[in-house]
């Protein structure tokens, strides 16, 4: 008797965990896909393995990073963010006007915009409006407000914030530090804490939040809180890269953030934080405008590319999961 | 669950703004000046008719939405112009345009119902696809479009704008097919709940999957009479695409599906163009006209709520064992 037991525990111990191909198989096709393209890179243009290169090859991915991670907290719950692609424009118009001028305005305002952040949160609960539509009204807003500080593209952003760019200090290239610390954060804020709880449930089970005693809006929130702050970091790195501030730069990450999360195994359903996921799935799309314009893919073409590697890494993340599931 | 407590058709709040808007313009300017109706007029039919698309979309519930029609216009308006030309008819063109936003709508119909893709990527994808076209078909283009459809597009009877006419009897049809026709009711029934859509035996992928064919052949009807009132550029559709979006949802269409408002979809266009020709008279910036849009768009949602079905896209069909307690609606446990 107890021998059988031991051998069934021995069994469950060789074996996976239960759903751990599910949980972790989009994360490493991603993963797969982006060593595919970075090496595909270095064996076309090996000078870009030379480290003030491969910081700025980093650098260029950053603020796309963020956008994933601040896109992944909010699809977490459940929702969709349109609008963190001009918020991280208008945090770049904050970093090259308000921040230079007056450091201490700069960091009121920043604190502002995430206030507001949150209130959409806290509008998208207690009105119980769509957040699709309230993140684009707010797209609006910030869009409005960063043509409101820098009409055209401009300014001039911190010393320091543009010296932590240029900056190559011993052994690892800056952007790539401030990408890892970043995601490690969000991975220990989503998974190893009662507050990380707290949003993936909103996203899963609301009705467990509110079993638990917390309020859903402070939730919902916190959690567009946390991707404001994230969506600042973002802007920051993105002044930092093009050393001025420009609104519609950020255009773009809305609909690539999404496409990230997805690819890295975030799902519009909430519930799931696949914060490792989120990165490789960034720096796959970063890496595939890089690694087109060595090609000398032309421009036109660049878009149609990028969307048949979404499209396949989806189709590939799909065929794995229902031969996994059978 | 919020009770009705104002019995306001859905559309109201869309065409009440409109009207404030017009007040104002009259207020600002002195006088009571109908020409800025009539501008508004002349410009909201482009944006009606891909709006409609994207409410026929909406209704199909459950998250589906329709990011490729900023693309399709943009590409539909080149390519209109460039067949025409080449076959001297504009009706071809026209056709050509409609043609290739079906067949960019069956990529996406593909993408969302065989790979199993979320509708917001599939519809992204096929959208970027489309866009590289656009690029390549920009480059140096040189072409005008025909002077009769041109004319058309510009024509106007008694001071309003003969093609805003015909985009209102096509608005009727569509109010007309969703509210008299079975197809109409099916979607209406996969809108508000699928599953039961599906037991009582309507073809659920079927009638979605139409819904982005139409959208697609109206963004490309949209792109190529747009061309025609104006030169084409290369992002020519880009603010559609999000005004489509929130005409829509200000005009009363339910986000979550089930619920298509035609009517208000005119409402939500004439309401965001008159708010841009009033801006432009106090002499507003485009930042100005931005900041005040989305802040009508949230005073929209937060006077008139999302009702029961807010988190439409968390309502997809659970795949994870369900217990009892899941089975609760999401805005329900909210309250």
């Amino acid at each position: 008797m107890t021998a059988t037991t031991s051998g069934r525990s021995l069994v469950r111990i060789a074996a996976l965990p239960r759903g751990f191909v599910r949980r972790v198989g989009p994360a490493a096709i991603i993963a797969i896909a982006m060593i595919a393209i970075f090496s595909y890179i270095a064996i076309l243009r090996p000078a870009l393995l030379t480290y003030p290169n491969l910081s700025g090859l980093f650098a260029t991915a950053a603020p796309l990073v963020f956008a994933t991670l601040a896109q992944l907290i909010i699809m977490s719950i459940g929702d969709i963010d349109l609008g963190i692609g001009f918020f991280i424009g208008l945090v770049s118009a904050v970093s090259a006007t308000l921040l230079s001028t007056d450091t201490l305005l700069g960091i009121v305002a920043l604190a502002v915009l995430v206030l507001g952040y949150a209130g959409v949160g806290y509008l998208v609960q207690v009105r119980s409006v769509p957040s699709l539509v309230a993140t684009l009204g707010a797209s609006f807003i910030w869009l409005g407000l960063g043509l409101l500080l820098l009409p055209i593209p401009g300014g001039a952003v911190l010393e320091w914030l543009r010296s932590l760019e240029t900056w190559l200090p011993p052994i690892v290239p800056v952007p790539v530090v401030i990408i890892v610390v970043a995601v490690a954060l969000v991975w220990l804020i989503t998974q190893r804490t009662t507050f990380g709880v707290r949003i993936r449930a909103l996203g899963s089970n609301p009705m467990v939040v509110t079993r638990a005693g917390y309020s859903l809006a402070t939730t919902r929130a916190l959690a567009y809180g946390l991707a404001g702050v994230l969506g600042v970091c973002g802007g920051l790195v993105m002044s930092a890269k093009i050393g001025s501030g420009n609104v519609a730069a950020g255009d773009g990450y809305t609909l690539l953030s999404i496409a990230a999360v997805i690819l890295g195994g975030g799902t519009f359903s909430g519930g799931r934080a696949p914060v490792w996921g989120a990165l490789f799935g960034a720096l796959t799309l970063s890496f595939v405008v890089t690694l087109l314009t060595i090609l000398r893919v032309p421009g036109e073409i660049q878009s149609a590319v990028q969307a048949a590697i979404i499209f396949a890494a989806l189709a590939g993340r799909i065929v794995i999961e229902r031969v996994a599931k059978s | 669950m919020t009770s009705r407590r104002f019995a306001l058709p859905p559309w109201a709040f869309s065409v009440i703004f409109a009207g404030l808007v017009l007040l104002l313009i009259f207020a600002v300017s002195g006088r009571p000046d109908i020409g800025s109706l009539v501008v508004a007029l002349q410009l909201a039919p482009f944006l009606v008719i891909v709006g409609l698309g994207q409410m026929l979309v909406i209704t199909a519930g459950a998250g589906n939405i329709d990011i490729s029609v900023a693309a399709i216009m943009t590409y539909g308006g080149y390519l209109s112009i460039t067949v025409a030309e080449a076959t001297g008819s504009w009706l071809v063109g026209l056709l050509a345009a409609a043609g290739m936003g079906i067949l960019t709508a069956v990529l996406s119909v593909f993408a969302i119902f065989v790979v199993r893709v979320p509708p917001i990527v599939a519809t992204l994808v096929s959208g970027l696809l489309v866009s590289s076209f656009t690029l390549s078909i920009a480059n140096g283009f040189t072409g005008t479009a025909d002077a009769s459809l041109t004319a058309f597009t510009r024509l106007q009877v008694g001071g309003i704008p003969v093609f805003a006419l015909v985009v209102a009897v096509f608005t009727a049809v569509v109010w007309a097919v969703l509210t008299f026709t079975v197809y109409g009711r099916q979607l209406l029934a996969v809108g508000q709940a699928p599953t039961a859509a599906g037991y009582a035996g309507i073809r659920t992928n079927a009638i979605t999957a139409s819904t982005y064919l139409i959208s697609g052949a109206l963004a490309g009807l949209a792109g190529g009479t747009l061309s025609a009132y104006l030169p084409p550029n290369p992002t020519m559709g880009e603010s559609y695409l999000l005004d489509s979006i929130a005409i829509v949802v200000v005009g009363g269409t339910l986000i979550a599906g089930g619920r298509a408002v035609p009517v208000g979809v005119w409402g939500g266009a004439v309401f965001f163009i008159l708010l841009d020709s009033l801006l432009n008279l106090v002499g507003w910036d485009k930042s100005g006209q931005s900041l005040l849009k989305g802040a009508l768009l949230l005073a929209v949602l937060l006077l008139a709520g999302g009702g029961s079905k807010a988190h439409a896209l968390t309502r997809r069909p659970a795949r994870r064992p369900t217990s009892p307690d899941e089975s609760v609606p999401v805005a329900e446990a909210a309250k």
